[in-house]
């Protein structure tokens, strides 16, 4: 509870010094939070925008799409290079190195391949959804205890079961992880890839209102995407956190 | 005590295995011959990295021999065979994601017992060992000898004539050690399983096992084999525990400090 107090007044310390200093400052570039009340009224409303329910549509599809792909490419190629061990060990410090080059130099190039609409954002997002999902199981994998493998061995178990009823159970916390790590930066892909040049979407209406110098419509729009992504983080801290109930 | 004309449950003979790591090839057992009747309780004791457990884990089929032979129950090992052998460690090894119950029906769960009849049949061992009340409990929420006892009420729940343990008490404290040597010897004698224990205390040995085979520093053999004739309960202060106690020590002594200079 006063932790809670203490985040609520670092917070309405922090809007006030905002709503002063933005109060004596252009108001074309500067916003105060007084102004984004209202604008977010008008953009739920839609009266700001009245397609921003297709733009919402189609970024939530793009994110979809490009988290299945994530998903499906960074689980299957974790396990193929991760359960052969040799392979593994090759593959994991070229991707931890791939992960850790600014991903944005890759988006000309998707561009350039996927062009203006939604394959490019899709594509991005993908590239950034898929490496902590792909490096979280090779962690994983790595991490089991041999002796639990041991032990099921000893119990009669072979590899398809030591697979199923050791390896899985013991990388779930591990892999669970990585899944919500992906899920947050597939989102954020997107959204930057919509910014940065799209047709519609919800990266391309804050980009589109920006333009315009409709900055608190601008502002109003980007904590509808603050909120959006807290809501899906939210749930998925959720997921984890039922995942680690055992894991000690 | 009588030795039954039955055929031996574990024939080792003339075992001999190598630890090959990329700049030496380390001997681990050689020549090992060994002999365990069925029903019988044998401790195996040797100072640390004598090979002990390896010899366990090659008659629990865990691990190949380099050369000679391991029978058990009448057929040669060739891959752990739990229907015959059930395997306790040192570290207990439990699933942390899964329950005491759980853990306990692992085994049972591998042979495809129906979820009904291996709840039944854990349940049934975890009441004994004064684990009821925990049965949902994880892992992380029991002690160091509950979760001892979990692992070996997992182990019997195989109902395998053979039960082979290395080091189980080798983690826990003296009391609780000794406490689980009599809880164990309960066990021993309710199933009257053929046990083979490993273990470097000289107090545990003898309070447990009818016979105590004596290993050698590294390469691994075996030094002697002594019956333990103390009568049940057994007295570990009187006359004649003490005195295999000093006999033991004698014979375990010289291999202990051959262990300590080659681990410098």
């Amino acid at each position: 509870m006063r932790v809670l107090l203490g985040r609520a007044a670092v917070l309405l310390v922090a809007l006030g010094a905002w709503e002063l200093w933005a109060r004596s400052q252009n108001p074309l570039l500067y916003i105060p939070p007084s102004k984004i009340g209202p604008a977010l009224v008008r953009v739920v409303r839609l009266e700001a925008y009245p397609a921003l329910p297709e733009h919402l549509g189609l970024t939530v599809v793009e994110v979809g799409v490009a988290y299945a792909l994530a998903i499906g490419l960074g689980l299957g190629l974790g396990f193929l290079l991760g359960l052969p061990r040799h392979l593994g060990e090759i593959y994991e410090p070229i991707l931890s190195g791939l992960y850790a080059i600014p991903s944005v130099v890759w988006y000309p190039s998707l561009m350039l391949f996927f062009g203006l609409g939604p394959a490019s954002k899709i594509a991005f997002g993908f590239l950034l959804g898929f490496f902590p999902v792909v490096l979280a199981v090779l962690v994983g994998i790595r991490s089991v205890d041999r002796h639990l493998l041991i032990v099921a061995r000893a119990f009669g178990a072979g590899p398809g079961t030591s697979f199923v009823k050791v390896i899985l159970p013991a990388m779930t916390a591990t892999v669970v992880a990585g899944l919500r790590a992906g899920l947050a930066l597939t989102v954020v892909g997107v959204i930057v890839g919509e910014v940065l040049g799209a047709r519609a979407g919800l990266g391309y209406l804050i980009n589109y209102a920006y333009g315009f110098l409709r900055t608190a419509e601008y502002a109003a729009l980007a904590v509808l995407v603050l909120v959006l992504v807290m809501a899906v983080d939210g749930l998925a801290a959720l997921v984890e956190a039922r995942a680690q109930r055992w894991a000690g | 005590m009588s030795r039954p004309a039955e055929p031996p449950h574990i024939e080792v003979r003339g075992l001999t295995k190598r630890w090959v790591t990329r700049d030496a090839t380390i001997a681990a057992l050689e020549g090992i011959s060994l002999t365990v009747a069925p029903r019988e309780f044998v401790t195996v004791l040797g100072p640390s990295g004598c090979g002990k457990s390896t010899l366990l884990s090659i008659i629990g089929g865990l691990v190949p021999p380099d050369a000679g032979e391991v029978r058990v129950a009448g057929a040669t090992a060739d891959g752990p065979d739990p229907r015959k052998v059930a395997m306790v460690f040192q570290d207990p090894g439990l699933f942390p994601w899964r329950t005491a119950l759980e853990n306990v029906e692992f085994g049972l769960e591998l042979q495809g017992v129906p979820a009904a009849r291996r709840r039944e049949v854990a349940k049934g061992l975890l009441e004994p060992v004064g684990l009821r009340g925990f049965e949902t409990r994880y892992p992380r929420e029991l002690s160091g000898g509950m979760k001892q006892r979990v692992a070996i009420a997992r182990a019997l729940a195989l109902d395998s004539p053979i039960l082979l343990m290395d080091e189980p008490f080798g983690a826990l404290d003296e009391q609780t050690r000794l406490l689980m040597g009599e809880w164990l010897l309960g066990i021993w004698a309710r199933t009257r399983k053929t046990v083979v224990f490993v273990t470097h205390s000289l107090q545990e040995a003898i309070m447990l096992s009818q016979r105590i085979v004596v290993m050698t520093a590294r390469p691994g053999r075996i030094k002697a084999s002594l019956e333990v004739t103390v009568p049940w309960p057994r007295d570990l202060t009187g006359a004649e525990a003490t005195a295999l106690r000093a006999r033991l020590w004698e014979l375990i002594r010289e291999e202990s400090l051959r262990a300590l200079e080659a681990g410098r």
